[in-house]
């Protein structure tokens, strides 16, 4: 995380163990997290401190979870939310929250999902930096505009499918992105296939990023995901 | 109004009612008028054969006591004249038409022996020897040369002479016609009048149950909370509406107790996983062994297999009942298919299969993206675990009559013939699959959820053909939920996807 101060979450879940997870790997990713367990503890420390973020979950003991997100909102807390749901259909004042600029997330869900989703509403809510039109990863660059990409020197010949999928992965260079974070953002779809198909799209395309004598750059992370190396 | 309208209105039930209806007044009101005119002119003639009767009584009479001198013709022709006067409705004579009463005596020998009346009287005397011989109640008489006929009456004098009196019918018949007329004016005026009034009676009426039909269908098809519009008066029609409403109040209150039901499952479920999962992911970044990394890493897939079953087994439950919630956008099939065809293509290689589709135009359909998404996905999916190599997919989607066609076929093995009947039941699955036996009942739930229907079938070459309806995007409708489902629906990477599709 390369950012000048720590960013401050407060994050209102009730369960214990989840609680506990999720302090642990937000504060390894970088985050400052203060923690509340129902929405009373949450919109106390959300009003006497100064978030960039929440993660809040639907079902608190004392109240909804959209409740309190909606009170916060009144108070003038203006900060994204991730909402976390354990329910199945997505309410419509969810999708109403979503579509004011937050985000969800179905329960149960992988940690690097997690993470990808509140750097996305933070990176939503910072001012977009002028789009740059070439990515590098070390010795790999894409050429947005003319969706060209070349390892040292050397042109990829990517349909422009894999041409997508890599500048996915190296716009999260570094970073964990799972399966589904991949349907989702490459081919906008919100689906869990039961066959393999993102791994035969990575297998392609590592075929052609990491021939035979190159270091490789793209690796798989079982169970998690794929990351693409920045190091 | 526009012939298309024309026509609408004749096959609605209100315009059969109305016609029926009116026929059957129209119908009605002719038969008690014709049984009222005969009792009219029944009643006229009977008066004017009293008066006849009486009178030919007094004529015979006065010609018996009247001496038959010269003064004789002079006195009865008088008295007959006076007696014309007394005709009961009697109108003025038209020029150039009989007078409406006669009066004739015969002689002995049947020679005309006194006239009192237009002409000489001799065509009236040739009408009467013609006629069957006069009784003493007043009979018809027809003279040529007058085209109405007369009633006579007649009465025999002591000297062998007869008398006649005749009176024109003409009268009566004026009276009778001028009652047909007016009858027939009024009559078709109420008729008129009636068939409108039906019609605007039974059309409002059923005007009322197509605005029950209307609201229960579009109830049906979007949200279960809005209801039938009812009136104030208690009639069918508002019992109609209450019953409705009451079966909806019945349907909504059973779909949300299974809404509660399967929402709740899935939470308390879902929170375990929640920490199972977080645990597992936990014990992996701790750095494990390699073959501790190997089982955490199964144990994550399982558990991820498990939501993944949790959630189709509910989706497919609810959309048995038709409970699914859908919060439908404008999609384009056709663009869709290709973007699932450009997923699966490499996979498919993979193993052998080929895959092709045809299609040519946006076909827009109306409905939830993530249910659509993930129902095709379950399609590619079935295909792809149980076609050997070298199978062929063949996709087509075309648009016909309001209704997207997307049909699926296969060279493979097709379905075993144990469960081709039952393949879209929950939990049935070929002898040789290794899923859960959702996939289908799912695919099908989806597409009922959406007003569409699924066929599955052996093709007679070989194969499996499946074969997908689901009804045409029909412009906007009014759903709370649609903008922001389009707005999540336009993130950056979509966009970057549909030029990447689209080069």
């Amino acid at each position: 995380m390369q950012y000048h101060q720590p960013m401050r979450l407060l994050l209102v879940e009730d369960e214990i163990e989840i609680q506990g997870f999720l302090k642990r790997s937000l504060t390894e990713a970088g985050y400052q997290v203060d923690v509340a367990g129902d929405a009373k503890a949450g919109q106390r420390l959300a009003t006497e401190n100064q978030h960039d973020i929440f993660i809040i979950d639907l079902g608190l003991p004392d109240e909804d979870g959209i409740t309190l997100i909606l009170r916060l909102r009144q108070l003038g807390v203006d900060a994204p939310v991730l909402i976390l749901s354990a329910r199945r259909a997505v309410d419509d004042r969810v999708r109403g929250l979503e579509q004011g600029g937050d985000d969800y997330l179905t329960k149960p869900f992988a940690m690097a999902e997690l993470l990808a989703r509140l750097r996305n509403l933070l990176r939503r809510k910072a001012s977009a930096p002028a789009e740059a039109t070439r990515l590098r990863v070390l010795d790999l660059e894409l050429d947005l505009l003319r969706r060209e990409a070349s390892r040292s020197g050397e042109t990829l010949t990517l349909t422009p499918q894999e041409f997508v999928l890599l500048e996915y992965l190296c716009r999260n260079a570094g970073r964990v992105v799972t399966r589904s974070m991949i349907l989702d953002q490459v081919w906008g779809m919100r689906i869990q296939p039961d066959t393999n198909v993102v791994d035969v799209h990575i297998y392609r395309l590592r075929g052609k990023v990491d021939a035979e004598g190159r270091r490789p750059l793209i690796r798989t992370l079982r169970g998690v995901g794929y990351v693409l190396r920045d190091r | 109004m526009s012939s298309g309208t024309a026509k609408t209105t004749m096959r609605s039930a209100a315009w059969r009612i109305s016609l029926w209806a009116t026929l059957a007044f129209a119908c009605g009101t002719m038969v008690v008028f014709v049984f009222l005119h005969r009792f009219v002119s029944q009643d006229i003639q009977r008066r004017s054969d009293a008066w006849l009767s009486g009178e030919v009584e007094v004529l015979g009479d006065v010609a018996e006591r009247t001496p038959k001198n010269a003064l004789y013709g002079r006195v009865v022709g008088e008295v007959a004249e006076l007696a014309s006067r007394e005709v009961p409705n009697r109108l003025r004579s038209e020029p150039g038409q009989n007078d409406s009463v006669f009066f004739l005596q015969t002689a002995a020998d049947g020679s005309l022996a006194l006239w009192v009346g237009d002409g000489n009287g001799a065509a009236y005397l040739d009408a009467i020897r013609h006629s069957a011989p006069v009784a003493n109640s007043p009979a018809d008489l027809r003279v040529r040369a007058i085209a109405i006929p007369f009633r006579i009456a007649s009465a025999s004098v002591g000297d062998g002479s007869r008398i006649y009196l005749g009176l024109s019918e003409r009268d009566e018949l004026r009276l009778l016609r001028n009652l047909r007329f007016r009858f027939i004016l009024l009559w078709a005026a109420i008729v008129v009048f009636g068939a409108a009034l039906v019609f605007y009676t039974t059309r409002r009426m059923l005007g009322h149950v197509r605005g029950i039909t209307e609201a229960a269908s579009r109830i049906g098809e979007s949200d279960l909370s809005s209801r039938v519009p009812t009136s104030r008066r208690n009639d069918e029609i508002a019992q109609l509406a209450s019953t409705l409403n009451t079966m909806l109040d019945r349907i909504e209150n059973s779909v949300y107790q299974l809404h509660t039901i399967t929402d709740s499952l899935a939470h308390d479920l879902r929170s375990p996983l929640t920490a199972v999962r977080a645990k597992l992911e936990m014990a992996l970044t701790g750095g494990p062994k390699a073959d501790e990394a190997e089982s955490l890493v199964t144990a994550i897939e399982e558990l991820d297999r498990v939501t993944d079953f949790l959630n189709k087994s509910l989706d497919v439950a609810e959309a048995k009942a038709d409970a699914l919630r859908l919060h439908r956008v404008a999609i384009d099939l056709d663009q869709l298919l290709r973007a699932m065809v450009d997923l699966y293509e490499p996979s498919m290689s993979e193993r052998g299969l080929r895959i092709q589709l045809r299609s040519a135009n946006r076909v827009e359909i109306w409905a939830d993206p993530g249910l659509l998404h993930r129902m095709i996905a379950n399609l590619f999916d079935n295909e792809l675990k149980h076609l050997p190599p070298s199978s062929t997919i063949a996709i087509a989607l075309r648009a016909e009559h309001g209704t997207a066609m997307l049909l699926l076929e296969d060279d493979g093995p097709g379905f075993a013939p144990e469960i081709a009947a039952h393949i879209f039941e929950r939990r049935v699955k070929g002898p040789k699959s290794n899923g859960h036996g959702l996939g289908l009942a799912f695919v099908e739930a989806v597409v009922r959820a959406h007003g569409g229907s699924i066929e599955a079938a052996n093709r007679l070459e070989g194969g499996a053909r499946l074969l997908l309806a689901l009804p045409l995007f029909a412009g906007p409708r009014d759903e709370p939920s649609t903008s922001m489902a389009l707005a999540a629906h336009s993130r950056p990477s979509a966009d970057a996807l549909v030029s990447a599709s689209q080069p």
